[in-house]
């Protein structure tokens, strides 16, 4: 298994999706290089690659990558583990037991299209400037698609399932738990999916507003001194953590679901 | 099977009552009968299959017997008492494929004595031995998507018969299987029946599978479902693959067929009439 996983690598990398994503990329990157080299460019403006590198280097020496990177990473954790938690719970609840969906439904219905962004004012109001409201910006994003993809997970669970639990004899609870949660699961790790990357943008925005660090803040510092390459740099890492998280999602996606033969790759 | 006319004192395993059911449909709201005026007594020990053309209610009648489904009028009584609800002396047997997939072989058929509460070492005692009567040991760690279909309908029986139910009821759950699992399948159930001799309602529209397996056939005609007959089977027991090439076997599933021709009401139902007269005692009893 692991053997041909190994010798499979080059294979994977010779593909044409591959090799022509590759070159894509590499196009996007020549046609900025080309800009940035063309006489009249400001290079304090539209800085060079290897300026861009130069600054990477910069910034990971001096340590501050490291200090707004962890705190960006900090805060997007503790938001989502709470934000996810309290969806997936009352998601759950509202897509399975009538009375709860009753209650919630309404509830989920609102928030549903209003964007996190917006709670922003308001937050900064209620709560000011602190790092709580930060973390409540990020809880509100990251609540938003786990909790509608909870509730239609539910709302999917196989009649044959359940009664087939109940002629074993399984309590209303003991289907609940035993039964719809776990053959809802796919729609939960899809929902947590898109709630790791509504949770990161929201974060990058929240922190735009008076932060004291984390990688928003960081850009935006460096936007106020023309600092154009540390700008690219933290949007760069931002969308490398981004993509980090949303692998780290997946794959704890498709353990959860390895007993599922279907894969849902959203 | 005796019918309340032949033994109108006893109750049975399980009995069926005056069952009707209607079933609302719309637009324009209209209803229709999918059962009318069941009435079936089942003894205990009995192989008894429900047979009938599709859209004649036999499910429907299942899910009933199982208290998945609460009948317009009459009722379904269990050693004498009305089901109201699922209950899990009534185990049940889907047509699709009802193995939860993200349980292993060996937490499926330990899903029922867990629900009840059953002690750990009664259950762990009753999943390796219903594992082993359906020929799964080897398999108990794996997970349903890596066995076969049959592999899986072999987990659906276990899961039943683990979760000690008192009445097996089966809705056609070998109808989505290839011929040759189909007749390893029935001979596991038959071996599975007789080992513990507890009663079995079987449906399906099977008429070989009928024929193979049952003590007694309850013909249903359509539309609505109503008891057209009950066909008492000839075939000596033990039945094996040879029961399956037998002249004997050949004759039952002609009077079957007969039966059965005759409660569709289509052209050959006079020659079925004829031949059910003649073929006299083996045959059947008006309901």
């Amino acid at each position: 298994m692991r053997s041909s996983a190994r010798r499979s690598w080059l294979a994977r990398a010779c593909k044409p999706a591959v090799l022509v994503g590759a070159a894509s990329l590499a196009l996007v990157i020549g046609v900025y290089w080309y800009m940035a080299l063309r006489p009249g460019t400001n290079p304090a403006l539209v800085p060079s690659p290897p300026a861009i590198l130069k600054a990477l280097r910069d910034e990971i020496a001096s340590g501050d990558l490291l200090v707004n990177a962890l705190a960006s990473l900090t805060r997007v954790v503790i938001g989502f583990v709470i934000g996810a938690s309290l969806a997936l719970v009352l998601g759950a609840l509202a897509g399975w037991f009538r009375y709860a969906g009753y209650v919630l439904n309404p509830i989920i219905d609102a928030l549903r299209p209003i964007p996190a962004l917006a709670y922003i004012p308001l937050v900064i109001v209620w709560v000011g400037i602190g790092e709580p409201s930060r973390i409540i910006i990020i809880v509100l994003a990251v609540f938003k698609p786990c909790v509608v993809n909870a509730r239609a997970g539910m709302k999917e669970v196989a009649q044959i399932y359940v009664d087939a639990a109940r002629t074993l004899g399984a309590s209303r609870w003991r289907v609940f738990t035993t039964v719809a949660l776990p053959s809802a699961v796919p729609y939960f790790i899809a929902g947590l999916r898109t709630g790791v990357s509504t949770g990161f943008l929201a974060l990058v925005a929240a922190e735009l507003i008076a932060a004291p660090s984390g990688l928003g803040f960081m850009i935006q510092n460096a936007g106020q001194y023309f600092r154009t390459d540390v700008t690219i740099v933290g949007i760069i890492v931002i969308g490398l953590l981004g993509a980090l998280l949303d692998q780290i999602a997946s794959r704890t996606g498709r353990a959860l679901t390895a007993w599922s033969d279907v894969r849902r790759e959203p | 099977m005796t019918t309340r006319d032949a033994n109108p004192g006893s109750v049975g395993k399980l009995a069926v009552r005056g069952l009707t059911h209607r079933y609302a449909m719309g637009p324009p709201p209209s209803e229709l009968t999918v059962l009318s005026g069941i009435d079936l007594v089942i003894a205990r020990g009995e192989f008894v299959c429900i047979i009938g053309e599709s859209g004649c209610g036999k499910s429907t009648l299942l899910r009933m017997m199982a208290g998945l489904l609460m009948p317009s009028e009459g009722e379904v009584l269990h050693d004498g008492t009305p089901v109201r609800g699922v209950r899990h002396e009534l185990g049940f047997v889907f047509q699709q494929d009802a193995v939860f997939p993200w349980l292993t072989v060996e937490k499926n058929v330990a899903y029922g004595p867990t629900s009840r509460g059953v002690p750990k070492a009664e259950r762990e005692r009753l999943v390796a031995q219903w594992c082993e009567a359906v020929g799964l040991t080897a398999f108990r760690k794996a997970y349903p998507k890596q066995l076969s279909g049959g592999m899986r309908k072999r987990v659906d029986l276990a899961r039943a018969y683990a979760n000690s139910p008192d009445v097996l009821l089966m809705d056609e759950p070998f109808a989505a299987l290839d011929v040759q699992t189909k007749a390893e399948m029935q001979d596991a159930v038959l071996e599975l029946w007789r080992s513990t001799r507890k009663t079995v309602v079987f449906v399906t529209h099977d008429l070989d599978e009928a024929v193979f397996l049952a003590d007694v056939v309850v013909v249903l005609s359509s539309r609505p479902g109503r008891v057209h007959a009950i066909v008492r089977s000839t075939l000596a027991r033990p039945r094996s693959a040879e029961t399956r090439v037998s002249d004997a076997f050949a004759a039952a599933k002609r009077t079957l067929w007969t039966t059965l021709q005759d409660a569709r009401g289509g052209p050959t139902a006079a020659a079925a009439k004829e031949a059910r007269n003649t073929a006299s005692k083996t045959t059947t009893e008006r309901a």
